[in-house]
């Protein structure tokens, strides 16, 4: 492994389980080298299920969904426009809950909204034009970018892929 | 007995015409007092069967690609109008169709859910306009009606009525269907009589489970055989109006099955492929034209090819649906036949009251109420939306609400533009009319192709029974019918066109019709799209209609509207406006756009009740009947008794998964769900069970601030003491449900929280004494007043759209 990285991160949220599987099963097919991949849904009574191919565990560090769901993956501009005349969509980019916690489980439960389902994926940057086009279903998305060694090229991409996410959800 | 004066209703009793002296001696009984008004001699059963939110290419019998055999069966046994036409509007066309009167002089410039200031927007029907159903039963006429109504308003669905607005009111002794304008077919809150009877206990049978459109039939075919039992000769009106195909599209998979990749080839060539098939049965002529498609619809071949498969099947629903209300009207008839007074029957059979729904948006939805409540989903999350609740193989079943995408609708409307709420264009206001009465229709299976119109149905009826429209009823003098008889065309395909001049309107799009010609004026407003900026266009002040684009064209040679003359005959164009003007003056069409008023400032007085009190045994409060908790905060309190041992069940819940909310105990705990339209579903559950003995919950809402759709916090109480929390990010800004009820201490129908689905209703096994919804805990008066005029715009955008 090199030393220094430039490493991406795409986020996704999806409105269904089925989506969210659909999206990591393709990244997984792609053909391009994964530095991780977790998918986590939360099905309509609250149970979270999770399926995850997240070397950087192996590699000691926190966990790419450990850190990816810390804070708000999963805000979609739903309510952008209105039918009836009033600012509705005002609130509907706000970032949820942030629920600081090691546990993946905690924070995806935490931010994940019921019957809803989040992606993260890290990969080289060489391998984007792989990887990016399979993920199809996102109903949001963004992508981060960083440098450096690696689990800080990790962390600084999840970072400005959040950020991101955040933003657009804020613009919705 | 000599025929009665039926110039007046009800028809007065005969002088006693015997002899009575002080003892039977020499007394004579006059036996004709003891009887009941007959109907004139020959009067002939009627049958008035309406299909709801089709189009003129929809159904077989006119070249759609659904299978229609009982409705070709009719027709080829009688007569099939090729001319006809409706409002562009549910409640419109079905006021229009009961009171032979334009919809706008008797109220019904919108629907029924929408009642505003304006004499033609009222939504009820002025006592000298009376409906046919009561001027046949005052003339010996049994009657009654089943499925969908829609014609009354929203707010006085409930036990206090008034009652003269409900079907009864109308002059139906009996009623067995819905009130609003769509219902759910599996889990529907159905209304009989007078009263609100709720889901049907059928629906919790998973063996056999109930379906509206099975029942609808069966509710007839046994009211026939309990009249026949008690009266073997007295005739009878019956409506049968079916929810089929207004949304939710609700079917069983196996009637959509057979639908399985007809429609992969989408709609544009759909519309190639009726049109060909309606040239080839001659329902049009052998010169039209088939329309284009307009911008607003996407091409199918620009539709995603992912995509695909999710927009067919939201056809293939639609279909199977459609089909099954032709099978289910088809028992109705076979029970007729059966009885053998099918000869004797007039059958008038109407295939869409408004051209098919574009209310699904360009997307289709998994939930027909995301568009009224204003959310704007791309077909990608309304198809990962209905993957969440089964997938699109479950579209149609009780998990879903689906409506299918506008470009569909257009198909439907094949060969015109356009569709429902468009009153300027025929893909709104044309639509198939079979007529079947053997005893007098001969020219089996004929086309007729008579300018007739929906107020012509009662002229015509009354006509054929031999009963005059009475010139007074209730002591009131009545206004005459607006439509006229085509009886003779029945029997008489050279019976000269009576029906020459009619205005159309509906939501600003009008149009006026003369001896053939007809002038379109369409606003620019695309008819499912009401945002802010679609609407403020249309301000007072702003908009001048007669500043609207106009389209003209002459009929008798342009069956499709495909050639626009307005250029080339502008006196034409000036007349036909002038006249649009006059005739919308006289049949209370102004102020144009009343249904807009709301957006506008013109909104009714604020309601003084703010706190809303529910014993332990309410239950099918309708959905416009609910407290007001829109858009600010509310608290929901109740006081119970919960039993040694514990207490588990629902305290109170409004409609279901898809939108609502459910206060409930589970496992002892105080448990909150909030279903935002079935996009986001929020809960918060306590950590600790309800202690026993007499308990106080309560759920508060604390709004972000006063505004539609606001996020805010949940806090749950017991005794007043907080036992958990958690956050709302949206909330439902107009509507949960186009039909489903709110019930205390249950939750019937389709529930709120699937975690409980398998215990539903899930009632409670405590003791309810009362819930209490305050609505108003913190909110100025200012608050009050802009949350008032936002649930008006909500009333409006769902009264635009129902």
């Amino acid at each position: 492994m090199k030393l220094h990285d430039t490493i991406d991160v795409l986020i996704g949220g999806y409105l269904s389980k089925e989506a969210a599987e659909e999206d990591y099963n393709a990244v997984l097919d792609c053909g391009a080298h994964l530095y991780g991949a977790v998918v986590v849904s939360k099905a309509l009574d609250g149970e979270l299920s999770v399926e995850q191919t997240d070397h950087m565990v192996r590699e000691g560090a926190e966990g790419l969904g450990a850190i990816g769901f810390a804070v708000g993956l999963f805000a979609p501009p739903l309510l952008a426009a209105t039918a009836v005349g009033a600012a509705m969509g005002a609130g509907a980019g706000k970032l949820l809950h942030h629920k600081a916690s090691q546990k993946l489980g905690e924070q995806a439960g935490a931010t994940i909204p019921l019957g809803g389902a989040g992606l993260i994926v890290a990969y080289s940057h060489a391998d984007a034009p792989t990887v990016e086009p399979v993920v199809t279903r996102a109903v949001q998305r963004s992508v981060g970018e960083a440098e450096g060694s690696h689990v800080q090229a990790l962390k600084g991409a999840i970072a400005d892929a959040q950020q991101k996410m955040a933003e657009t959800a804020s613009a919705g | 007995m000599s025929q009665p004066d039926r110039s007046k209703l009800p028809i007065r009793r005969q002088p006693f015409r015997g002899v009575a002296n002080r003892t039977l001696d020499g007394s004579r009984p006059d036996w004709d007092a003891l009887g009941h008004t007959d109907a004139p001699d020959g009067a002939p059963n009627v049958l008035v069967v309406l299909i709801d939110d089709a189009g003129f290419g929809n159904a077989g019998t006119f070249g759609g690609p659904i299978e229609t055999p009982n409705y070709t069966k009719i027709a080829e046994g009688g007569v099939r109008y090729n001319r006809f036409h409706v409002t562009a509007l549910c409640s419109p066309t079905r006021a229009a169709l009961l009171t032979g009167r334009n919809s706008h002089a008797v109220g019904f410039g919108s629907v029924g859910e929408f009642s505003t200031g304006f004499a033609g927007y009222t939504a009820f029907v002025p006592d000298d306009c009376v409906p046919v159903p009561r001027i046949l039963r005052d003339n010996g006429y049994s009657t009654a009606a089943f499925g969908k109504w829609h014609l009354t308003p929203d707010g006085q669905q409930g036990p206090a009525g008034p009652f003269d607005r409900w079907p009864v009111g109308w002059g139906f002794e009996y009623f067995y269907g819905f009130l609003g304008g769509g219902a759910s077919q599996w889990d529907p809150c159905l209304a009989e009589n007078q009263k609100i009877i709720g889901t049907p206990e059928a629906f919790y049978d998973r063996e056999d489970p109930y379906y509206l459109p099975d029942a609808m039939a069966d509710k007839t075919i046994e009211w026939l055989h309990a009249l026949r039992a008690a009266d073997a000769k007295k005739p009878f009106f019956a409506y049968f109006s079916t929810g089929c195909s207004h949304a939710p599209h609700h079917v069983s998979a196996e009637w959509a099955a057979k639908y399985k990749g007809k429609f992969d080839q989408g709609w544009d060539k759909l519309r190639e492929e009726t049109f060909a098939r309606q040239q080839a049965l001659g329902v049009i002529p052998a010169d039209a034209e088939l329309t284009p498609r307009d911008d607003a619809f996407a091409a199918w071949d620009d539709v995603p090819e992912k995509l695909k498969t999710y927009y067919a099947r939201q056809m293939e629903v639609y279909a199977g649906f459609s089909e099954n209300a032709d099978h289910n009207v088809g028992r109705v008839i076979d029970a007729i036949d059966e009885l053998g007074e099918l000869d004797n029957t007039l059958v008038l059979w109407i295939w869409g009251d408004n051209g098919a729904s574009m209310e699904g948006t360009i997307t289709g939805s998994f939930n027909e109420l995301t568009m009224q409540n204003g959310i704007p989903l791309t077909d990608e999350m309304q198809l990962q939306l209905a993957e969440r609740y089964g997938g699109i193989e479950a579209w149609g079943n009780e998990m879903m609400d689906p409506h299918y995408s506008a470009a569909w609708a257009w198909a439907g409307n094949t060969p015109f533009k356009w569709g429902k709420q468009v009153g300027s264009h025929l893909g709104g206001t044309r639509n198939p009319l079979v007529v079947h009465w053997p005893e007098r229709i001969t020219e089996n299976g004929a086309l007729r192709t008579h300018f007739t119109h929906v107020i012509d149905v009662a002229p015509t009826i009354l006509d054929v029974a031999g009963i005059p429209m009475p010139t007074h009823i209730d002591g009131i003098e009545q206004q005459p019918m607006h439509g006229v008889t085509f009886a003779d065309s029945l029997t008489d395909a050279d019976a000269p066109e009576r029906h020459t001049q009619q205005y159309f309107e509906t939501i600003g799009n009008r149009s006026m019709y003369k001896d053939g010609w007809w002038l379109s004026m369409k606003t620019a407003r695309i008819p499912w799209v009401l945002t802010p900026e679609a609407i403020k266009p249309y301000a007072p002040g702003v908009w001048d209609p007669d500043d609207d684009p106009t389209e003209l064209y002459y009929l008798p040679d342009d069956f499709t509207q495909a050639k626009d003359l307005a250029a080339a005959h502008p006196e034409k164009v000036k007349e036909l406006k002038e006249l649009f003007w006059a005739e919308a003056e006289k049949y209370n069409v102004l102020p144009l756009l009343a249904p807009l008023a709301a957006f506008f400032g013109m909104v009714p007085p604020l309601p003084d009740v703010a706190k809303y009190e529910f014993r332990g045994d309410v239950e099918n409060v309708l959905s416009g009947m609910i407290p007001r908790i829109y858009n600010h905060s509310y608290t929901i309190s109740a006081e119970l008794v919960i039993p040694p041992g514990g207490a588990e069940g629902v305290i109170v819940a409004e409609a279901d998964h898809l939108g609502g909310f459910s206060l409930f105990v589970d496992n002892g705990k105080l448990t909150h769900t909030y279903s935002m339209m079935g996009v986001f579903v929020f809960r918060q559950q306590a950590e600790e069970p309800l202690p026993e003995g007499e308990v106080t919950v309560r759920m508060e809402f604390a709004a972000d601030a006063a505004k539609p759709a606001t996020g805010g916090e949940v806090t749950l109480f017991v005794n007043d003491r907080p036992v958990a929390d958690g956050r709302m990010d949206h909330t439902v800004p107009i509507r949960f449900s186009g039909y489903a009820g709110m019930d205390i201490g249950r939750d019937n129908g389709g529930v709120v929280d699937l975690s409980y689905a398998d215990r539903k209703p899930f009632t409670f096994t405590g003791t309810i004494k009362k819930v209490i919804f305050d609505v108003n805990p913190h909110a100025s008066a200012d608050e009050e007043h802009e949350l008032h005029t936002a649930a008006h715009h909500g009333h409006a955008a769902h009264a635009l759209s129902a």
